[in-house]
């Protein structure tokens, strides 16, 4: 099943890269409709064949996730070759790879830049983003709280007179397309009336949409398109449910939520701190400003030029800002901040507990109890994203960069957001990196699309079934046994 | 053959069981000190108590490095005034108060008052001193210094903000010693000083301890606290001794190497050279120190078997081997990391294993000779500094004197993600959180991810903040997790070379100095002490309102 999501998504993207590579040289046409056809042919005869299994447990899904999206990772960065954006030798190869997975989990450290009349690159590195940010929604609103995460991220409630976004899986997955389609759309036209060209607000609006942040090409130089990026970048932080309930008129009580306040206030108290820490001031100094900060609030990672003498905590506050991450349920990363909420919740528990060991304290959310389970699971949550992040920043920094960019990147990395910058704001390009250290930011990548979780679900299934393959405990233990 | 008692001897022997009979029935009629009746004291105070007691040590070592002063000098006369006030501070705290029922605030505040008290009169000597009273310093700066190098000293962290600017080789044997000594007393513990010496607080001595000592909770070395606690101080007393002499043996003077066996032992890192340990030049007193510091970041119950029951345990502890293997990677890999850099492999080995251990039990001793020399870690290329920052938040073993998360919470927050990741593929499995042959309880499992939680919010929070007081990113977060984990020199412009008061500005000097105390004391203990008062008077206010609503209620207002 898992190859049947990957392939056909990929059929889809090369068939409209092909014929969207008609509107400028057109030389790549050809190979990628006849490639994507081919895929599509290969998505369909699995689908007709594959039989659903009788029994599926949460850690099947969670391993099928990951390996739909290696695979259109894969095919992805194949595209790429076979459309010429990236040439066939091993350095195009490994910025193919780079910039799939770049694309694909929607982090803005990609490396190509196609030019301006690539129209099937492009789009393809667009559409891979769009994609990527579906994909995101449907792990955060229709897999995780379905298997695995608790049932706090959905929203389940059908209380008198309401219509939950996501009472069954099929029914969130289709609403959170309609959402994510109606979003896009929205935005592609207010590109378009700010004055992009067609194409350019398309694909602006599917690197907004997605969070995904990698403009191919398509500029953001004036101010009005600026301000169109940052109400179309909130918008893409907001939680599906929040929409959701907007669509339907039932915004009285919406400001109840504390993880919409928080998420709001972020944005603005870190637009205030970031103007004070820049040297902004004016019309445009506060553009910037806001720019910048939402960009990092929800790890879209759209460059913007540094304005100002930057001050040493205006990147630590970038970075911050990015670690946390937008609401639950949008197609932003980091770790987010209704699980933030939750660790604070949870620590504030334990305190309480040193002083009344016997004492009954339960974690609130929304007004009612979280599950233990859930509380479980989003501390090692936080514990595996800490250690990916060290880690990552470890290859890094042994790969060559130096430590505020070795850091700065794997916060990126795992955040899923960009661009990294230099203590005094300037973004640095990811491809004056070594390869080395671009190869070593691309897992971080793929774990913090995945929420962290899945991906070391799946790793561990991936280890359990090398492990019961190659029985290498109990073949050790009988080499053991045979010499004593 | 024995001749018969006499009557009259029956009759004495009688009269004497009769007597003791009727004292034995009066014992259970005496009050006991835990409800708050015994003791000397008008009041009942246990916080002002302990931390009386606890000023009390202090004085006595601020007098100690006074006399130190009168031999060598002209620091004696400062100390000594200032040991003598602490003293009168000390005895206007203690000596009204006794010690009252133990519970879990109490505890809290008591531990978090006297590390609170100890820090600010332990600037004290500095500032009378004038150790920090150089030109073109204001007072506050002053304040903040004298302060902060308290904080650093008691709380075994290491970090300094003697420089260039003002040499700590400039500073007299009086004031050098006392800086020492404040780390000696830290990395034991003040309340485990103060629990062996009072007598009334029986088996209530262990919560006290409990909240001071590094780890997951204290390992009983006897029946009794106070023996408990005596035994953990003689085993301290024991290896600063040996490494006395050692350092001695190796070369050091004998002020120096009583000086270092002070902050070895405590894995402090405050040296009396500029350089620190870089200062000789010299393997064998290298080799020493990381013996040293090794063998103090191992946990003391560990020693104690060792030495008392002749039985060597350690490898058979499965923390002690994952601290080693630790070690011993980290410090493989460095060294490779060094080599390709094009440093000689000999040097390699020494810089990368010295400065390794020196990290990776949080002691902070460096040995660089002079800035961007091999030992100079700052200096080093980006990979095996950033292998150090992550050695930064593991610390040595719990029930040692080494601070960070240490390594046994750090298996165990492993095992819990493992085991949450693998009840997925097994839904209805029972799996435990194992360390060694045993299990750890899911309430400790707890507790410790929850203290990793409340550790991760701190680093965040505390960079944010050290940014926005003025440092630069790898200065801020690698500063905040040196103080977090009571490590001394970091990454960024505080390296082993530098001085702190270069790299912060005093109030970033001042977050830090916090973090430090908060660090020393793992966390809750700090937390709770200023979260404990404001719950019962919250407590109390919301009885009260509840009281008044009552009573309102019931004559129908």
């Amino acid at each position: 099943m898992a190859a049947v999501v990957a392939l056909g998504a990929t059929a889809l993207l090369a068939t409209a890269a092909g014929l969207v590579d008609l509107l400028g040289a057109g030389d790549d046409t050809a190979a990628l409709l006849v490639v994507g056809g081919l895929i599509g042919l290969v998505a369909g005869l699995l689908h007709a064949r594959a039989r659903r299994n009788d029994r599926i447990r949460d850690a099947d899904v969670l391993v099928g996730t990951v390996a739909s999206l290696l695979g259109f990772l894969l095919a992805v960065a194949g595209l790429l070759l076979i459309a010429g954006t990236a040439p066939f030798t091993a350095s195009g190869v490994l910025d193919a790879i780079t910039d799939a997975t770049a694309a694909g989990t929607t982090t803005a450290l990609g490396v190509l830049q196609p030019p301006v009349d690539d129209h099937g690159g492009r789009l393809l590195l667009a559409g891979a983003q769009w994609l990527g940010g579906l994909g995101a929604l449907v792990v955060g609103v229709a897999i995780l709280p379905f298997f695995g995460a608790g049932r706090e991220f959905a929203d389940r409630s059908s209380r008198v007179g309401r219509r939950p976004m996501t009472p069954d899986q099929a029914t969130a997955v289709r609403n959170l397309l309609v959402l994510h389609g109606t979003v896009s759309l929205g935005t592609w036209v207010a590109y378009a009336l700010a004055g992009a060209a067609p194409f350019d607000a398309l694909l602006l609006a599917m690197a907004t949409a997605s969070t995904g942040g990698m403009a191919v090409g398509a500029p953001l130089d004036s101010a009005s398109l600026q301000w169109v990026a940052v109400a179309g970048m909130l918008v893409a932080g907001t939680s599906l449910v929040v929409l959701w309930r907007l669509a339907h008129g039932r915004s009285r009580n919406l400001w109840r939520s504390d993880e919409l306040q928080i998420y709001v206030g972020l944005v603005l108290s870190g637009t205030l701190l970031f103007l004070l820490w820049t040297d902004g001031s004016g019309a445009e100094g506060l553009r910037r400003a806001a720019f910048t900060v939402t960009s990092s609030v929800t790890t879209t990672g759209f460059p913007s030029a540094p304005g100002g003498t930057w001050a040493p905590a205006a990147p630590v506050l970038l970075l911050g800002l990015a670690s946390i991450g937008p609401m639950v349920g949008s197609a932003g990363g980091g770790l987010q901040i209704l699980r933030h909420r939750i660790l604070a919740q949870a620590a504030i528990r334990e305190m309480l507990r040193q002083l009344h060991p016997r004492s009954l304290t339960m974690v609130r959310l929304g007004g009612r109890v979280a599950d233990e389970d859930t509380l479980s699971k989003v501390v090692v949550t936080q514990f595996l994203f800490v250690s990916t992040l060290f880690a990552t920043a470890c290859l890094a920094a042994i790969g060559g960069l130096d430590l505020p960019a070795a850091l700065s990147a794997a916060v990126h990395a795992i955040s899923t957001a960009g661009p990294v910058r230099t203590l005094d704001g300037v973004v640095v390009d990811p491809s004056s990196w070594p390869g080395w250290v671009r190869l070593s930011l691309l897992p971080a990548m793929v774990v913090g699309r995945l929420s962290v979780y899945p991906a070391f679900v799946a790793i561990g299934t991936g280890v359990g079934i090398v492990r019961d393959r190659t029985r290498i405990r109990r073949r050790w233990r009988s080499c053991r046994r045979h010499r004593t | 053959m024995t001749a018969a008692p006499s009557a009259s001897t029956l009759g004495r022997k009688r009269r004497r069981l009769a007597r003791w009979q009727a004292l034995r029935r009066q014992i259970p009629s005496i009050p006991l000190p835990e409800q708050g009746v015994a003791g000397r004291g008008i009041w009942v105070g246990t916080t002002p108590h302990v931390t009386g007691l606890g000023l009390l040590f202090v004085a006595g070592g601020m007098l100690a490095a006074g006399l130190v002063g009168l031999a060598s000098d002209a620091d004696g006369p400062a100390l000594l005034l200032a040991g003598s006030l602490t003293a009168v501070v000390a005895i206007a705290l203690w000596w009204p108060t006794r010690p009252g029922p133990l519970d879990h605030t109490a505890v809290f505040t008591a531990v978090g008052g006297t590390w609170v008290a100890a820090s600010l009169m332990g600037a004290l000597p500095y500032l009378l001193a004038g150790t920090f009273a150089i030109d073109g310093r204001t007072w506050p700066v002053v304040l903040a210094d004298a302060l902060f190098e308290s904080v650093s000293g008691f709380s075994t962290t290491g970090a300094t903000v003697f420089g260039a600017h003002n040499p700590i080789e400039a500073q007299g044997a009086g004031v050098l010693i006392y800086r020492q000594l404040t780390q000696w007393a830290g990395g034991m513990g003040i309340v485990v000083l103060v629990v062996m010496v009072l007598p009334s607080l029986r088996s209530s001595g262990l919560g006290l301890i409990d909240a001071e000592a590094p780890g997951m909770g204290v390992d009983r070395l006897a029946p009794r606290i106070k023996t408990t606690a005596a035994r953990f101080w003689s085993l301290y007393l024991l290896l600063t001794a040996a490494v006395a002499v050692s350092l001695l043996l190796a070369g050091m003077s004998p002020f120096d190497a009583v000086a270092h066996a002070f902050t070895t032992a405590s894995t402090g890192g405050f040296s009396t050279k500029d350089s620190s340990i870089g200062h000789w030049d010299s393997v064998a007193i290298e080799a020493v120190v990381v013996l040293a510091i090794l063998l103090c970041g191992i946990s003391f119950a560990l020693h104690n078997s060792a030495l008392r029951e002749r039985r060597f345990g350690y490898f058979r502890n499965r923390e002690f081997r994952t601290y080693l293997v630790l070690l011993g990677a980290s410090a493989t890999l460095v060294t490779g990391l060094l080599i390709q850099d094009g440093m000689g492999l000999a040097r390699a080995i020494r810089s990368a294993v010295f400065n390794v251990v020196s990290l990776g039990t949080s002691s902070g001793f460096g040995n660089a000779t002079d800035p961007g020399s091999p030992g100079d870690f700052a200096a080093w290329a980006s990979g095996p500094q950033m292998l150090l920052l992550v050695l930064l938040v593991f610390g040595g073993c719990t029930g040692s004197t080494s601070g960070g998360v240490k390594v046994m919470r750090l298996r165990v927050g492993l095992g819990h993600a493992y085991r949450t990741l693998r009840s997925l593929r097994h839904p209805r499995a029972l799996l435990p959180v194992r360390l060694g042959s045993g299990t750890i309880p899911d309430s400790m499992v707890e507790r410790i991810a929850g203290f990793m939680v409340v550790y991760g919010l701190l680093v965040v929070g505390g960079t944010v903040v050290v940014a926005a007081l003025g440092a630069d990113l790898v200065s801020a977060f690698g500063g905040v997790i040196s103080a977090l984990s009571n490590m001394g020199p970091t990454l960024g412009e505080a390296g082993p070379t530098a001085s702190f008061s270069d790299a912060y500005s005093a109030p970033a000097r001042c977050v830090l100095a916090i973090l430090m105390l908060v660090g020393r004391l793992e966390i809750f203990p700090m937390l709770l002490m200023l979260v404990a008062p404001y719950r019962r008077v919250r407590t109390a206010t919301g009885h009260a309102i509840g009281s008044l609503a009552a009573t309102k209620s019931r004559r129908g207002e």
